[in-house]
């Protein structure tokens, strides 16, 4: 109870409204970070798991083994099924009746288990969504087959040896992305109609998907017990086999937001050091008063301790409910990307991770300094003089240190990062340090030659050098971490960006026949489409290496590549490395060669333990091709660009028959152009990307928007970081300000020396952390975050530039009371 | 009451061993009131924190009612503060963050008294400041913050009373009118008093008063007319 009471007469009293606000504000970061990682992880994961319809996938050439189906459904998992391949579709049964190659999709009741289907009561109009696919006896098209092939809604469609009625079009499916299904137009029908078409025979060329949603442990369970059981052929799929390039983009983006929560909570905890600092500071008088009174120092400790832990318990709560008004702002911001509606409710976790930082941040931060009001002489009642000495700085640092490591360690379950960046601040800390104690004291000469205002500060930068330095060292450490986020988010998004550019290729063109390539190229030149550099493909399979039958190889070697290589693979003809593509062993033929040379993808050829001078043996169609290696090349699989393993000299590769492929940019509302193209090439197979590449797109700009608001709070910390510092030096600047006044001095003459000695420490500031964000950010992303490093130019400008405007307001505007309150006020305290 | 044998003390200076009181030997006997009297840096005030238990001698021994409380820890000295010591400062040390009741009640509240507040209120109406209670030290004067101090002192019930220079940085006028209160509570509550002043209007008040000059007792002088003085005052 009467520490209820203490803590409110603290409160009143404004000693504790930086410490319970940095409190609040690092509970709330964290809090909020957590809550919106939680959601927007879970939001994402669920919207992404859509790309594949369901949680896990398992494709297979042949129908699974029932019992295989029987122990999913033991563990309560959902599942649907599909049946793909292409087949030859026709408008009637007259022989001139219209027909055309189709992508055919038969689809269980049940699917799909995740994301939704899009259908339109007619080609091209209004459409709506729709939870299943379509039921037996009717089919689902893609709008382009129905002008195709003269065909409209009600009519039938012949599908093998029976007809189906076409009831609906279909404009999007949620595992469209994976090209699993074949690149023709779509026909979505029920896979219970599939006996009757009679098509599929033993030999039939047929993908057989297994989708299963559920429970993430069941899932696991599942997939554990299927492993051993798989064959080669079977392939058991997740969001990050499917699509790599969003299950990284997230990982970077939670790693991003995790850091900035941790960098925040830093700052955080700094100005609750600082804060708690200034406390027991002011509060020695209260302690050396409260002593001879009869305190005992076990009862002080119990009173102050449980002063904070209540305070904590205050702070924790206030900072809960503060969390999640952010997340719920983050949310409304970002409600355009998300359907709020399909996110799940809030969990426990984040508001855990909330209460712990508090506690965290108050014994790692604010009771170290507080300990050392235990020792607090009661003598000081007699004799003010009295130096109180606490723990040593060093270990308050390191208590404050390890606070904010384990703190870390915790959020990013990633000690590596963790330590990366702990080195990265204690070495910040040493150099900026040193360098601001040498300038600070270099300053000497300047100040002899200065005007008044400008010498008043500059003796008084002097007068506390050492006290300066930590201030300009905890100044520059704030204003770095701003820069530092600002630099690695804009490097983040916009190398997200730059994978996926406006107008990347969202079709391909494949199959296409050597006649048709000036055709093609002429038409997309018609209809201004910028088409992508034609590639020619030759399949060919890889039978011999060295000698030895491949097969054979990678069975000894690598049993996983069998998938790769029991099959004819696409291989393609270039004089110049294609771009993007770096050799990274040998060199390249030049123009005009017909050696017999192949250049081979790094990654294969590491697994394969291909080196320069070996021998390839290929298989195309009926001839052999004996090629020795010549290259090595690296590539970015992840590029919306094609790619290949082998790549040989034109003269070599170009006896043998051939197809084509481009790719190019088609907007959204020049999409039925497709069906005129379809119509003048008909053997043409469209890809159509679209889709896909706008759901990544989305996902980007739902992460960006995330990571800028994670940066305003992290703002926040940064300015109550230098609010606290600043009010650090508050007590002796009002007995300095109170002498002067006294002898004369005029309220401007120490306006403006306070205006100039704190612009002055955040111009130096600004340098000193312009230097080590840069320093940051090179070791960041070249390390953990893998991208490429660039300076930046900005960052020298905006650094010393913030610096003296935020730490000369916020130190000019913290400082104002001290020569507006009258000097003989201070001086009685004194 | 306050027995002091033969005791010493020396501080270490950047110059060496500096000494501040040695051999002194005092006998304080309950209800007595003293004045320590000397010059600036005579070890007037370094002898109220030994006797008050606020420092340990170097040498010597400190009985307060038998029990030698340089033998005792910090804590164990605060224990014995806390049911027998009060005290009155020159610079008054009220907490500027509590009101003058809060203040007051400290003491009652630190020993966990439950009418803390009611004891407060008593005695800041015995001082005439029960209608400035709820203000702040900085909104009362210097003669008021010391009444409050006063209030302080003897909400606690002390029986002995350590008063440092209580006049110190108080007008003349003021300064009379706080001594004249001190004297008044202390013969009501019945507390030994001691105090260090280098005011010799003020010593003279005490019924006995001990002159320090170099950290060494060179007077030990009774004052008849103390008691008749505060009688007449």
């Amino acid at each position: 109870m009467f520490a209820l009471r203490l803590l409110w007469r603290d409160w009143r009293g404004g000693e504790l409204g930086i410490l319970a606000s940095a409190l609040v504000l690092a509970v709330a970061i964290v809090t909020g970070i957590s809550l919106f990682a939680d959601r927007l992880q879970q939001g994402i994961t669920s919207q992404s798991s859509q790309f594949l319809a369901a949680d896990n996938v398992l494709q297979s050439p042949r129908p699974i083994p029932a019992e295989w189906l029987q122990k999913a459904e033991s563990l309560s998992l959902r599942q649907a099924q599909l049946l793909g391949f292409d087949s030859v579709v026709y408008a009637g049964e007259n022989i001139d009746a219209p027909m055309q190659l189709a992508a055919i999709k038969a689809a269980s009741d049940t699917y799909p288990l995740l994301g939704q289907l899009e259908i339109s009561e007619q080609a091209f109009g209004v459409s709506r969504k729709v939870d299943n696919g379509p039921p037996a006896g009717e089919v689902w098209l893609d709008p382009r087959l129905l002008p195709l092939m003269n065909l409209a809604i009600g009519d039938r469609l012949f599908v093998g040896e029976t007809q189906l009625l076409i009831s609906r079009v279909i404009v999007s499916e949620p595992d469209r992305g994976g090209n699993a299904f074949g690149f023709g137009p779509r026909v979505l029908m029920n896979i219970a109609d599939i006996p009757a078409t009679g098509i599929i025979q033993p030999a039939s060329r047929v993908n057989y998907r297994y989708l299963f949603a559920g429970d993430a442990k069941a899932l696991e369970q599942f997939g554990d017990w299927l492993q051993p059981q798989m064959q080669p052929s079977h392939k058991w799929l997740s969001l990050e086999d499917s699509q790599p390039r969003i299950s990284q983009s997230l990982k970077r983006a939670e790693q991003f937001l995790l850091l900035a929560g941790a960098l925040g909570v830093a700052l955080a905890g700094i100005a609750i050091a600082l804060a708690a600092r200034r406390y027991s500071e002011r509060h020695y008088d209260y302690v050396a008063m409260m002593k001879s009174l009869g305190a005992t120092s076990t009862k002080i400790m119990s009173l102050y301790v449980g002063n904070l832990l209540l305070l904590g318990v205050i702070s924790t709560l206030i900072g809960c409910a503060l969390g999640g008004l952010i997340q719920q702002l983050f949310m409304l911001i970002l409600q355009d990307y998300f359907s709020l509606s399909s996110l799940p409710a809030l969990s426990f976790r984040p508001f855990m991770v909330g209460a712990v930082t508090a506690f965290v941040c108050l014994f790692a931060f604010a009771i170290p300094p507080l300990l050392s009001l235990q020792s607090a002489s009661p003598l000081r009642v007699l004799r003010r003089d009295i130096v109180q000495t606490g723990l040593s700085n060093a270990v308050t640092y390191g208590v404050g240190i390890s606070g904010v490591a384990v703190l870390m360690a915790w959020y990013s379950q990633n000690i590596s990062l963790t330590l990366a960046v702990l080195a990265g601040v204690i070495l910040t800390f040493l150099i900026v340090g040193s360098l601001a104690w040498f300038l600070l004291r270099s300053s000497t000469k300047l100040g002899m030659q200065a005007g008044s205002s400008w010498r008043l500060a500059l003796a008084s930068m002097r007068r506390r050098g050492m006290q300066n330095s930590v201030q300009v060292v905890i100044f520059s450490l704030a204003i770095m971490l701003l820069l530092l986020l600002a630099l690695i988010r804009g490097s983040l998004i916009e190398e997200w960006q730059l994978q996926l550019p406006e107008g990347t290729p969202n079709h391909f063109l494949v199959n296409v026949a050597e006649k048709e390539v000036a055709a093609v190229a002429d038409l997309l030149a018609i209809q201004q489409l910028p088409a992508q550099p034609i590639f020619p493909l030759v399949r060919g399979r890889l039978e011999f290496i060295n000698g030895e039958a491949t097969a054979e190889l990678i069975a000894r070697t690598d049993p996983s590549l069998a998938n790769n290589l029991d099959r004819e693979m696409n291989m393609t003809w270039s004089d110049i490395p294609p771009s993007d593509n770096v050799v990274t062993a040998g060199k390249w033929w030049p123009s005009d060669s017909d050696e017999a040379l192949v250049s081979v993808e790094s990654r294969l050829a590491q697994r394969l333990g291909l080196k320069l001078g070996d021998e390839l043996l290929f298989l195309i169609g009926s001839q052999r091709l004996s090629v020795k290696v010549s290259s090595i090349r690296e590539l970015d699989w992840e590029s919306m660009k094609p790619n290949f393993y082998m790549v040989f000299p034109q003269l070599l590769l170009e006896r043998y028959p051939a197809t084509y492929m481009t790719s190019f940019y088609l907007p959204a509302d020049k999409k039925l152009f497709l069906n005129q193209f379809l119509r003048s090439f008909p053997t043409i197979t469209v890809i159509e990307m679209d889709a896909v590449i706008k759901q990544i797109r989305t996902i980007v700009s739902q992460v960006s928007g995330a990571v800028e608001l994670v940066l305003g709070l992290i703002v926040l910390s940064g300015l109550l970081v230098l609010i606290a510092s600043v009010q650090a030096s508050l007590d002796s600047r009002f007995q300095e300000s109170a002498i002067l006044r006294t002898l004369g001095a005029r309220r401007q003459l120490v306006l403006g020396s306070l205006a100039i000695e704190f612009s002055s420490l955040g111009f130096l500031a600004g340098i000193l952390a312009a230097f080590s964000a840069e320093l940051s950010v090179y070791a960041l992303q070249t390390t953990v975050l893998n991208m490429n490093y660039v300076i930046h130019p900005w960052v020298w400008v905006a650094g010393p530039l913030i610096g003296a405007l935020l730490i000369g307001s916020t130190g000019y505007i913290t400082c104002r009371k001290v020569v507006n309150t009258p000097p003989v006020e201070v001086l009685r305290q004194l | 009451m306050i027995s002091a044998r033969n005791i010493e003390k020396t501080v270490t200076t950047s110059e060496g061993e500096l000494c501040i009181l040695k051999a002194i030997n005092l006998e304080i006997k309950s209800g007595e009131t003293i004045a320590i009297v000397g010059s600036s840096g005579s070890g007037k005030s370094t002898l109220l924190g030994l006797l008050a238990g606020l420092d340990v001698p170097s040498k010597g021994a400190i009985l307060l009612n038998d029990e030698d409380i340089t033998q005792l820890t910090e804590d164990q000295r605060a224990k014995v503060r806390a049911d027998h010591v009060g005290f009155v400062f020159q610079s008054f040390q009220l907490l500027p963050s509590l009101t003058a009741l809060e203040n007051v009640m400290l003491p009652a509240e630190l020993n966990g008294v439950s009418s803390a507040k009611a004891l407060a209120q008593k005695y800041l109406e015995r001082v005439g400041l029960v209608s400035r209670m709820h203000h702040y030290p900085r909104q009362l004067s210097g003669g008021e913050q010391q009444r409050v101090a006063l209030a302080r002192a003897f909400a606690s019930q002390p029986k002995i009373l350590f008063a440092d220079e209580p006049t110190g940085n108080l007008d003349t006028t003021t300064g009379s009118q706080v001594i004249d209160l001190l004297f008044d509570l202390n013969r009501e509550e019945g507390a030994t008093l001691i105090l260090v002043t280098h005011e010799k209007r003020l010593a003279d008040r005490c019924q006995r008063s001990v002159q320090l000059e170099g950290g060494q007792i060179v007077a030990d002088t009774q004052s008849p007319q103390a008691d008749a003085v505060s009688e007449i005052g």
